[in-house]
């Protein structure tokens, strides 16, 4: 089902969608694009560069509560908060798919299910964008990204001389396109002959994760993390960081159990009560999300978790981005002379 | 409801509070209806104090005791503190069971030596009384315990009466310095370990205790001849999920939550040595 919209139409659909589910997209707030929950009078942006942060937010938010407690004498009352929302995903680029896919294989593959991050994914209609102008930081040529396809979406859209080509692939995308039937028109663009050129950045991660295997002791570790400044802007903005941290706010009669994202960028992180830590220093912290990525990932799931969006190189405010670590442990091409 | 979610903790009661030592607490803790999980030995749950939050712990009952769960509890972060100060009928939040446990099975048919330090009996403890009520399966067992001072001893009447009074078992308890009411050895564990000669011969060597000691005692071993396939430790980490998860207790790929916390020596020795 291929189909059209006009761009002075577009508002129309998202009012339509977002009456049914909260939609997410990407809006300009400030100076950055965020993906953000439409709203009359936004400001919605489809040609903006990869927004400041990922979309993974909308299935791992930020924070969220999980639970409300009552506590009266020695009695204690646990209620499950759940969150049952239609969403609609729309604008996401494929690279962003692919990492919220990275995710999916550990909050819902990997045994047992988190259902809060599940029944999000379930409850939500992706509508990808594929992406003709990458942003001068991306890097998806290095790995198996195609920024003109999203073959995990829902509805594949492209954005061809002022109108959305809409394309859907699943029975959810095939409703959506349903839902707005009246202001579509049947598309006779051949999207196959667009083309977009990626970067790589000179980097080649063929065999990298096997040879980190045996290199978690390497030399390259002393030297790397000396400008990091343990900010953990990186794990904010990154879509395949996903590390979460557990708190309570409340007071003894009543409250909630939260949680929140967390870096292992951060000293606390792994800090035990007594005072140990097994990752004391910002070495072994700075290994730990380099190896995640590029080795321990890999070898859970066969993949190295980084789809080269380039937040990280636009984020860090020392330039100790994944390209550099990548480079710093041998990933480069050999020069043809 | 695809799933129920997997950090939603469930309702349990305190039974009873045994003071252990000044700094150590046993709770035996119950669910709605009798325990709140099956597990096995070297499992652990998490419990929570709300609003302080939740903290993991080891399962110091034998799955074979089938009335409550108990977690022996040193008093050293916000939860262990407050889990402390509550009173026997207080309910709180658990939720688990937790991690591999011990191999029980492959330790079938051979001899066993615990070696245990301070609170590191905790852990132990589970499975000391797991292969005591199936004693058929286990050969001699041998229990290595110490403590800073015998003030420091936990489940004491326990050890001394009933694991001591056990067939074919031997419990050998040990104090790092002299104190005028202690009669027996004095001396830390991993010497005394070395003192008693143990054969690594069809043994397994199941091991617990602060960092340090376990060091000296896995040194130990190995000049007693013990091959790193027949040492068994379990490993503490900070954990919040407790399912492999929330990204702090992974030793390179493998999270201590889920993968252990049990591992042989010979597994440890090709994972980082990040703990």
């Amino acid at each position: 089902m291929k189909k059209m919209i006009t761009t002075d139409n577009l508002t129309e659909l998202w009012a339509r969608l977002a009456e049914e589910s909260t939609l997410y997209l990407p809006v300009q707030d400030g100076p950055m694009v965020l993906f953000q929950p439409w709203q009359e009078g936004v400001q919605v942006d489809l040609e903006a560069f990869n927004s400041a942060v990922s979309p993974k937010d909308i299935f791992l938010p930020r924070e969220e509560t999980y639970l409300n407690y009552r506590c009266s004498g020695q009695a204690l009352e646990l209620d499950a908060v759940e969150d049952d929302r239609a969403i609609t995903a729309f604008g996401i680029h494929p690279c962003d798919l692919k990492a919220i896919e990275m995710l999916d294989r550990v909050f819902i593959e990997q045994d047992p299910p988190d259902n809060l991050y599940q029944k999000r994914r379930e409850n939500t209609t992706v509508v990808a964008l594929s992406c003709t102008n990458p942003d001068p930081f991306c890097f998806c040529g290095v790995f198996d990204v195609n920024p003109l396809d999203a073959p995990g979406a829902d509805v594949m859209a492209h954005l061809v001389d002022g109108s959305l080509h809409l394309e859907a692939r699943t029975e959810k995308g095939k409703a959506l396109l349903e839902k707005a039937g009246d202001l579509l028109e049947d598309s006779t663009v051949d999207i196959a002959k667009r083309e977009v050129k990626t970067a790589d950045f000179g980097l080649n991660v063929k065999g990298l994760p096997e040879d980190l295997k045996s290199r978690f002791e390497d030399p390259v570790w002393d030297e790397l993390y000396k400008s990091c400044l343990s900010c953990g802007v990186c794990t904010y903005v990154c879509p395949t960081c996903y590390c979460f941290d557990v708190e309570d706010y409340g007071h003894e009669a009543k409250g909630e159990r939260f949680r929140c994202w967390d870096s292992c960028m951060f000293g606390h992180f792994t800090q035990m009560a007594g005072g140990h830590n097994p990752r004391p220093s910002r070495k072994e912290r700075v290994r730990q999300r380099f190896m995640h990525k590029l080795q321990y990932y890999h070898e859970a799931y066969g993949e190295i978790a980084c789809v080269g969006c380039g937040r990280c190189l636009r984020s860090c405010p020392v330039n100790l981005d994944i390209v550099q670590a990548i480079k710093a442990l041998g990933g480069e091409k050999v020069e043809q002379r | 409801m695809s799933n129920a979610n997997p950090l939603m903790p469930q309702m349990a009661t305190i039974l009873d509070i045994i003071a252990e030592t000044p700094e150590i607490k046993t709770l035996r803790v119950s669910g709605k209806d009798g325990l709140p999980f099956d597990f096995m030995p070297g499992q652990c749950a998490m419990l929570s104090v709300l609003p302080v939050g939740e903290a993991i712990f080891s399962i110091t009952s034998s799955p074979t005791c089938r009335d409550c769960l108990e977690f022996s509890i040193k008093k050293t972060g916000k939860v262990s503190n407050s889990l402390h100060s509550l009173e026997p009928g207080q309910q709180i939040g658990i939720r688990g069971p937790y991690g591999n446990g011990f191999p029980v099975e492959e330790m079938k048919g051979k001899d066993l030596l615990f070696i245990g330090g301070g609170i590191g009996l905790a852990p132990l403890r589970s499975l000391i009384g797991y292969c005591f009520a199936n004693r058929d399966h286990y050969g001699q067992i041998d229990i290595v315990y110490g403590a800073r001072s015998p003030a420091d001893m936990i489940r004491k009447s326990e050890v001394k009466e009933t694991w001591a009074g056990q067939p074919n078992t031997k419990v050998h308890l040990t104090v790092d310095a002299e104190f005028p009411d202690w009669k027996g050895h004095v001396g830390f564990v991993p010497t005394y370990v070395t003192e008693l000669a143990f054969t690594p011969e069809n043994k397994v060597a199941i091991t617990c205790g602060p960092p340090i000691m376990i060091k000296f005692v896995l040194q130990a071993l190995d000049k007693l001849g013990f091959a790193p396939e027949q040492v068994i430790t379990t490993l503490e980490m900070r954990m919040k999920c407790g399912v492999g998860k929330c990204g702090r207790c992974n030793l390179g790929p493998v999270y201590v939550c889920k993968d252990g916390p049990v591992f042989s020596l010979a597994e440890l020795n090709e994972l980082p040595g990040e703990y």
